[in-house]
């Protein structure tokens, strides 16, 4: 097949959708590029490090913007690049266009949503399934995660993960000797990359509240510095309303590039630029401008997609008690104010499973 | 910046001098908590949102015209208030309580429904009260027959606090190191411990959520496990999902597929802490005993289910199983 990378990359920055055959042409090409890197893949600065995306393609639009446009930015993306969003397969589609592109410019990591059970439940399925009308591209894409690297290493100074660090690893030679090429098991050091959380009141390691990975403190970060050589670990995966956090006196930074979460956290959101002289510089940024953002026919299906119906769809529904849509219906001593429940045996969501799906 | 561990040891009063926690009186557990009560005349809506807000499932209800605690409510309750309500389930006329006929007949009329009228409704897990000084050794054994919490009172009839199976858990969990006793059974696999069974309640993935509530409910069990076609576990529904039910009215999330709602119970519950979880909340079956209860403790859920490497379901930890064990290790 003939591929036009640069068209590829053209249509999908106006958000138009590339064929299943191109996403299967594309995801081949990646994987055979990704087979050949290693679990830590080692660059060096100048780079820009981009945290969560979690499908909200028009942030990432603004990402380009702010940190500048692939090949002249070098771009270190640290997963979560789907689920939540409504975007999810526009923003796997276009970094995977960039990877197979400028292949030493963009580097991608795993992050924990790269993965089938968790994108089955946290809606890259579903997105698949609505705009391609079969889970074919979801099997593309998932069997391409299999193949993204762990961790990045700038300047042999900055470990760069999704997650955490692991009771099971100490040295960066123990992560180069792993099988990574495979569903993100259950339990394990590849898990624990991918989803383990520090946790600045601890020390040690202690079980996730996650139901996964660890969650880690201060001596397990300083023995890994230590051991490993470096001075930092940079890493995602946790929510931060500033769009970036640092702890244990610089010795770890999380970085977070989904601003407005889910359309409505309300969080900023930062990429890390790391300079040739090993200086960090968060780069922060809000949600992409009014003129630009979804629809607000768009926003309100995202609201429902979290919230699972759109308030005022039983509005005007029969007078028998039927359900009301207005969150006052539960207030304390109304008159008269209908129960939330019908009696009446019907389902009145027919339409919203048609609109889910 | 925090202390370290064992300065927090010292911190909170303990006398280190005694490592039989089984000695510990109930009051000591539930000094300083300020319990959250629900008045009686609260509608069912209002009390599943204080329920939510306090990210607790269950909390007492008082009456002040009767100066009186007349039962707990939970989300039992609250799903077989749905249920009846929606007439999923059948009660007898003859074993209809009072309040049961007052609140079916107030539902039909889809009038609002004061939580009193809800209150022990389910019938099971109702009001337990016990003197301040009582003994974790017997709360322990009381846990382990299938009473998930008790109200601590003072000997003045106030609420000195409630302690549930999961704060004793966490509470045993964060002074292990003090209570040599238990560090034995703590090494244990779970096949040593009997916990490897596979009697577990489950529903295929397509089944509505109705169905499993129904489900739940005849079967007597607070969770269920969601499985796909080959019988993988791929999620779960427990009895405090329904909260997700009650808030902002999504009511027709009932008639969605279990995976459709395990789907939207997690995408809601990680919007609101930032953080997503494993989509599936489980323990190896290889797995030691003390392993286990640290995941208990670290998610905060009532129970774990026992996974082959495969990913079949063999078996399941609930915290009753829990204290049913610790009791028996004591005794001995």
């Amino acid at each position: 097949m003939v591929l036009d990378l640069d068209r590829c990359i053209e249509s999908l920055f106006k958000r138009q959708l590339l064929a299943e055959s191109v996403i299967k042409e594309i995801c081949e090409r990646t994987k055979e590029l990704l087979m050949n890197e290693s679990n830590v893949v080692h660059i060096n600065a100048p780079v820009t490090v981009v945290g969560d995306i979690h499908g909200q393609f028009y942030d990432l639009l603004e990402i380009f913007k702010i940190g500048g446009y692939c090949p002249d930015t070098n771009y270190l993306f640290l997963g979560d690049y789907v689920d939540r969003g409504l975007y999810s397969v526009e923003t796997m589609s276009i970094l995977t266009c960039l990877k197979l592109r400028y292949p030493d410019r963009v580097q991608l990591v795993r992050g924990n949503h790269e993965s089938r059970a968790v994108t089955q439940t946290y809606g890259f399925y579903t997105e698949c399934m609505k705009k391609y009308g079969s889970p074919q591209v979801w099997h593309y894409f998932t069997d391409l995660f299999d193949y993204l690297t762990l961790s990045v290493v700038i300047d042999n100074m900055i470990f760069c993960v999704h997650g955490g660090l692991s009771p099971s690893i100490h040295t960066i030679d123990q992560i180069k000797v792993m099988d990574r090429f495979k569903e993100i098991p259950h339990e394990g050091p590849m898990a624990d990359l991918v989803w383990s959380d520090p946790d600045p009141g601890r020390e040690e390691f202690a079980v996730s509240p996650r139901g996964a990975g660890y969650t880690f403190g201060s001596l397990v970060v300083e023995k890994f510095l230590h051991e490993n050589g470096m001075d930092h670990i940079l890493r995602a995966h946790q929510l931060c309303m500033e769009g970036f956090q640092v702890l244990f006196d610089d010795q770890l930074s999380t970085v977070w590039s989904a601003p407005n979460y889910c359309y409505r956290c309300g969080n900023l959101a930062s990429i890390l630029e790391v300079g040739v002289d090993g200086e960090r510089h968060f780069n922060v940024f809000e949600a992409a401008p009014e003129n630009e953002r979804p629809s607000a026919a768009e926003v309100q299906r995202a609201a429902m997609f979290a919230n699972g119906i759109p308030t005022g769809l039983f509005s005007g529904v029969g007078s028998n008690g039927a359900m009301t849509s207005s969150p006052a219906a539960g207030n304390g001593n109304g008159n008269g104010a209908s129960s939330f429940l019908t009696t009446a045996g019907m389902d009145p969501t027919q339409d919203a499973i048609h609109y889910f799906l | 910046m925090s202390l370290p561990d064992s300065l927090n040891h010292h911190r909170e009063g303990l006398t280190t001098s005694h490592h039989d926690w089984t000695m510990l009186q109930a009051k000591k557990l539930v000094e300083g908590q300020k319990p959250v009560q629900i008045d009686a005349n609260t509608s069912i809506e209002n009390a599943c949102e204080i329920l939510h807000m306090s990210g607790i499932s269950c909390a007492p209800v008082y009456d002040a015209s009767r100066k009186q605690y007349v039962g707990m409510f939970d989300y039992g309750d609250l799903m077989t208030y749905v249920l009846l309500a929606l007439k999923k389930m059948d009660v007898p006329l003859e074993d209809q309580s009072m309040e049961m006929r007052d609140l079916i007949h107030k539902s039909r009329q889809h009038q609002q429904v004061p939580v009193k009228l809800a209150s022990d409704l389910s019938g099971k897990d109702p009001f337990c009260a016990v003197l301040a000084e009582t003994r974790l050794g017997a709360i322990v054994n009381d846990f382990g027959s299938g009473i998930h919490r008790v109200a601590v009172m003072n000997s003045n009839g106030e609420l000195a606090g409630v302690l549930s199976q999961s704060s004793v858990l966490d509470f045993l969990m964060r002074h292990l190191s003090e209570f040599s006793h238990l560090q034995p059974v703590m090494q244990k696999t779970l096949p040593e411990l009997g916990l490897v069974n596979s009697n577990v309640l489950s529903v295929n993935g397509d089944a509505q959520v109705l169905e499993a509530l129904m489900a739940m409910s005849s079967n007597n069990v607070t969770s269920v496990a969601v499985l796909d076609d080959q019988g993988v576990l791929i999620g779960n529904i427990s009895m405090a999902d329904i909260q997700y039910i009650m808030k902002d009215l999504k009511a027709s999330w009932l008639w969605l597929s279990c995976f459709q709602f395990v789907s939207k119970v997690r995408q809601s519950r990680g919007v609101e802490t930032g953080e997503d979880q494993y989509p599936i909340l489980d323990v190896n079956a290889t797995a030691t005993f003390g392993y286990a209860l640290a995941k208990l403790q670290a998610t905060k859920v009532h129970r774990l289910w026992v996974v082959n490497d495969n990913g079949l379901v063999a078996g399941v930890v609930s915290l009753t199983d829990v204290f049913k064990i610790l009791s028996a290790h004591t005794d001995s």
